[in-house]
């Protein structure tokens, strides 16, 4: 028996092929191009504050133009506060929602309240802001600081947490407007995390007897476990850079100190708010960027954090 | 797995033995699809009970009713009577931790949990009793030796559980269903992910649990009902067609439907 001889490709299908390599080729090395660019750009941009300043630009707390001396210990301290307080509040509540969403709600409850939460996280930051602004500084300098100031002045290590002037703006109130901004976000990633785990494998742990309880901190916990890190790393990274939302109701004084209720700054908020002020060339410019960096290698900083503790898990 | 069938099937036919289960008019219902009509019939006591028929015809919703898994998902709901110690299972006074620690339950695929072998086992046990380390370990290693899974692992008993094979895990699994001492054990076509060895050992391991559990199979493999149950139902587009001995219902079932099922006319 003879065989056929094996058609070739023709000239035509060759060329395309050899095209659409280099396409898929060029937009692989374009995303390397673009984060090296902008490691580039931030760094030697920040060049000239870092180097007239040295270390002395990450402990020095003034920010100060009239003097032309600027230190980053102000914003860098207002963006990682916020930003921990966010994380505190949005955390469980979006574990609670997600889990409530995905195990516990009937199919119609869980597709109205599933969509709210998607909606929920799709609203732009600066809506965020205003509603910041209009309603929880209010309530924060109406309600909260009166009710904290009375009770916890004089209270061990909470009284120079918690004291201040009632304006209501600070990382606390940048804190929560940032939690209710993440936490949809946060609990949208979770739900797709949790609707992961097998049915088959809920029943199991079910059919032993577990209540709801027992087979979400033994069963689906575990092995959401790596999931669940993504998810929080994820709107951590949102509420670092977030600038809008928190310009609204941060109080946007560069100052240090132990008050969470005192007006702040953060890096993202400074930069946005002095960024049009400064001459092109001026050492304050070249602070910005140098804040900029420093944010940079925050998010990357807290990215590598949160691959570790996933690799050592498997 | 060589028992005589003549005497075993007169023997089961005559008496069917007290039952462990006993259903009666039972309707299963998902929303508004009706998916289970008026079914009623025993499930005896240390016997094995196959339950066959084609998809979508209410045999695994049957075997989900016994540990009420179906309450986890709303808009599922059962009305009738399954009679289980006494007790209609079906109430709401039942208190389903206990119902499922007593009728236990094995899936189509194994279902480690993510933990140790050892907590696998373990893991059931701790959410019923209090067990002083050596009676837990000596827990583990009865029922990893019934399942004859011991002198597998017994060297790495801390161990994940994902690193055995699908044979082994679907043994723990069984262990696991009965370290909590059940008194029924459900399975829902356990060996439809495993290869022929690992059915023969699950198959063999049917044979001697029976000993001591009531089993309720629900399998789309003919010849696995024939091997390894004493009693077997067949249902047909959500009702019960027919229930009878095994030997009875291969050679000479009463229905035609069974007849034309079991020899591959349609199904």
């Amino acid at each position: 028996m003879s065989m056929a001889p094996v058609p070739r490709s023709s000239k035509r299908q060759l060329g395309l092929d050899v095209l659409f390599h280099a396409l898929f080729w060029a937009s692989a090395l374009l995303v390397l191009l673009i984060l090296g660019g902008l490691i580039v750009l931030m760094a030697t941009g920040g060049w000239k504050a870092l180097t007239t300043f040295g270390l002395s630009f990450f402990d020095q707390s003034s920010w100060n133009p009239v003097k032309d001396r600027y230190g980053a210990l102000a914003p860098l301290l207002g963006t990682v506060l916020s930003t921990v307080i966010a994380l505190l509040l949005a955390i469980p509540l979006a574990f609670g929602t997600a889990f409530w969403l995905t195990n516990i709600a009937s199919a119609r409850l869980a597709a109205v309240i599933g969509t709210a939460v998607q909606l929920l996280a799709a609203v732009p930051s600066i809506i965020f802001g205003m509603w910041g602004f209009f309603t929880i500084v209010p309530l924060v300098a109406r309600y909260v600081q009166p009710f904290v100031n009375h009770h916890f002045r004089h209270a061990f290590i909470l009284g120079p947490l918690l004291k201040g002037p009632p304006i209501g703006t600070g990382v606390m109130t940048s804190g929560i407007v940032l939690a209710v901004m993440i936490a949809p976000f946060i609990t949208a990633v979770m739900c797709d995390v949790f609707g992961a785990v097998p049915p088959m494998l809920r029943e199991s742990a079910y059919g032993l007897g577990a209540t709801r309880w027992e087979v979400m901190r033994k069963i689906i916990a575990p092995w959401s476990r790596n999931g669940m890190i993504g998810a929080i790393v994820l709107g951590m990274g949102r509420a670092l850079g977030e600038t809008m939302a928190v310009t609204f109701v941060i109080g946007n004084v560069t100052s240090v100190g132990w008050s969470l209720f005192a007006p702040r700054s953060t890096v993202a908020s400074l930069i946005a708010l002095q960024f049009p002020e400064s001459p092109a060339g001026s050492l304050r410019l070249s602070s910005l960027m140098a804040l900029g960096f420093t944010l940079m290698l925050l998010s990357c900083a807290s990215l590598v954090v949160a691959r570790c503790l996933r690799g050592r898990r498997q | 797995m060589n028992r005589g069938p003549t005497t075993l099937a007169e023997d089961v036919a005559d008496s069917g033995g007290e039952a462990a289960l006993a259903v009666k008019d039972l309707n299963f219902y998902y929303g508004d699809h009706h998916a289970l009509h008026d079914i009623t019939m025993d499930f005896p006591a240390r016997q094995v009970t196959a339950m066959i028929g084609p998809s979508g015809c209410g045999k695994s919703t049957l075997l989900r009713i016994f540990n009420r898994m179906y309450d986890l998902y709303p808009g599922q709901r059962a009305t009738g009577e399954v009679m289980f110690d006494g007790v209609n299972i079906l109430e709401n006074t039942v208190g389903l931790d206990v119902l499922r620690a007593r009728i236990g339950m094995v899936f189509q695929k194994p279902t480690p949990f993510p933990m140790s072998i050892y907590d696998n086992i373990a893991f059931g046990v701790r959410l019923h009793e209090r067990l002083s380390r050596a009676e837990m370990d000596e827990r583990v290693q009865d029922v990893l030796t019934r399942v004859a899974l011991w002198s597998e692992v017994r060297d790495r008993l801390k161990a994940p559980a994902s690193g055995l094979s699908g044979g082994q895990q679907q043994r723990l699994c069984i262990a696991r269903s009965i370290a909590t001492r059940p008194e029924v054990i459900l399975l829902d076509e356990p060996t439809s992910a495993l290869d022929p060895i690992s059915t023969a050992r699950i198959e063999e391991l049917l044979d001697e649990l029976k000993e001591e559990f009531t089993i309720a199979i629900v399998t789309h493999n003919m010849q696995q009902a024939a091997r390894c149950a004493d009693r077997v139902a067949f249902f047909y587009m959500g009702g019960l067609i027919e229930v009878d001995t095994a030997d009875r219902i291969f050679t000479n079932p009463r229905q035609k439907q069974t007849q034309d099922y079991i020899t591959g006319r349609f199904g």
